[in-house]
């Protein structure tokens, strides 16, 4: 939150109506106030609620009971939150500034506020009671193409705000969990950071679909001819181009398996890719071709007469 | 830790030589060990039945869990069998949502 009016020097406005984040009335007794937090903490706790803004509200909760519930703080706090109000709607530049060099620790020592709201009115926090503990461990989706999971890699991953920079290991599965050690949440106290867990997720490929958990099926176009006499044709694998035979006599939809050239297998070993014949006619037949057509066609009729009389 | 990327499949069980004393738990959860005994006379974790050595050994993935069941029982003033059935809840809606 920014004032409204230039303050000179730029001072960030970060007030935190506490009242606000309990969602009570400013005169609510202290009974309202625990009562207020323990529901709250219940709703927003990291590890009962998935959201991403979780955590955050979660430390605001606990800042704003620390403040809240006890007698002296909130004291303190009520005088700085008329204060603040006044300052932002029309107090003079001078009572502003005069107001926070009082609330500091020595004399002229400017405070600044706004980077942390709880710092500046009632110093650094006091370590917590009950010692330190692991963070919490998060899961995040790792989208990859067919290509990356094969082979391995690099990402960068925004995780609740912070860059993650992650080494991938080559032949991933879909679904599968990757564990990063102490790339999860920040310890508490001193504690060790918790594990992050990436999920996998393959994103459809435009040529390879996924049959079962490990097969693939590609398209192969080849032409009428081809499909009547046989041929080796050239196939896109995954990992490169393999050559395929397909035998004579092959209609559209006849499938050629590749053994081997899918997806990894969860216990070791790959799935198999299935070439799948499709016949494709040229649009445009030169002369010589259509003469070639046309006489195939002849010759196609009469034998079929000929075969069932 | 060093924040190393140690990768690898999670979803998997440990073999015999990856399983460790309730210590090495204790501190992976940054948790002291009396508390970590307490999860498990609740029953948030067992001993691995793999381990046929004298002293019990256990997954070091129960790490995880004991912090989880600390911060709830902290953050919420549970007491040690309430934060244990949260965290067996919490397995039920994550077993619940992922059979969706």
């Amino acid at each position: 939150m920014r004032s409204r009016r230039d303050m000179g020097r730029s001072v960030a406005l970060n007030y935190t109506d506490y009242y606000k984040v309990l969602q009570v009335p400013r005169d609510a007794d202290q009974a309202a106030i625990r009562r207020a937090y323990r529901k709250l903490a219940r709703k927003y706790h990291p590890d009962l609620n998935s959201d991403s803004d979780a955590e955050e509200r979660f430390k605001e909760l606990g800042e704003a009971n620390e403040v809240l519930s006890d007698v002296e703080k909130r004291e303190q706090y009520d005088r700085l939150g008329d204060r603040w109000r006044e300052a932002e709607h029309e107090a003079p530049e001078e009572s502003f500034e005069d107001f926070f060099t009082h609330e500091g620790s020595g004399q002229g020592s400017r405070v600044e506020f706004g980077e942390d709201l709880f710092e500046s009115l009632f110093g650094a926090r006091a370590p917590r009671a009950d010692g330190p503990l692991r963070g919490r461990d998060s899961e995040a989706l790792l989208d990859l193409s067919l290509e990356d999971a094969l082979a391995g890699g690099r990402r960068r991953l925004t995780l609740d705000g912070r860059e993650v920079s992650v080494n991938f290991p080559s032949r991933v599965r879909d679904g599968q969990l990757i564990r990063l050690a102490g790339k999860g949440g920040e310890g508490r106290a001193g504690g060790p950071p918790g594990d992050l867990f990436l999920r996998v997720a393959l994103k459809p490929h435009p040529r390879f679909h996924r049959r079962g958990a490990d097969d693939l099926d590609i398209e192969l176009s080849i032409t009428p001819s081809e499909a009547a006499l046989g041929t080796t044709a050239a196939v896109e694998t995954p990992t490169g181009t393999a050559r395929v035979r397909v035998p004579a006599g092959s209609s559209s939809g006849k499938r050629l398996r590749l053994r081997g050239r899918g997806l990894p297998k969860r216990g070791g070993g790959s799935g198999d890719l299935h070439a799948i014949v499709k016949i494709a006619v040229p649009k445009e037949l030169s002369d010589r071709e259509r003469e070639l057509y046309e006489q195939l066609a002849h010759v196609s009729s009469t034998e079929s007469q000929e075969a069932s009389p | 830790m060093s924040g190393d990327n140690r990768s690898g499949p999670a979803d998997r069980d440990p073999s015999a030589e990856e399983l460790v004393e309730l210590t090495v738990v204790a501190r992976q959860a940054g948790v002291k060990i009396v508390h970590v005994r307490r999860y498990l006379e609740f029953g948030l974790f067992e001993p691995h039945p793999d381990a046929a050595t004298k002293t019990p050994r256990f997954d070091p993935g129960n790490a995880a869990r004991v912090a989880r069941a600390e911060r709830l029982r902290r953050d919420l003033g549970l007491n040690y069998p309430g934060a244990v059935l949260v965290c067996e809840l919490l397995d039920r809606i994550s077993q619940l949502e992922t059979r969706r």
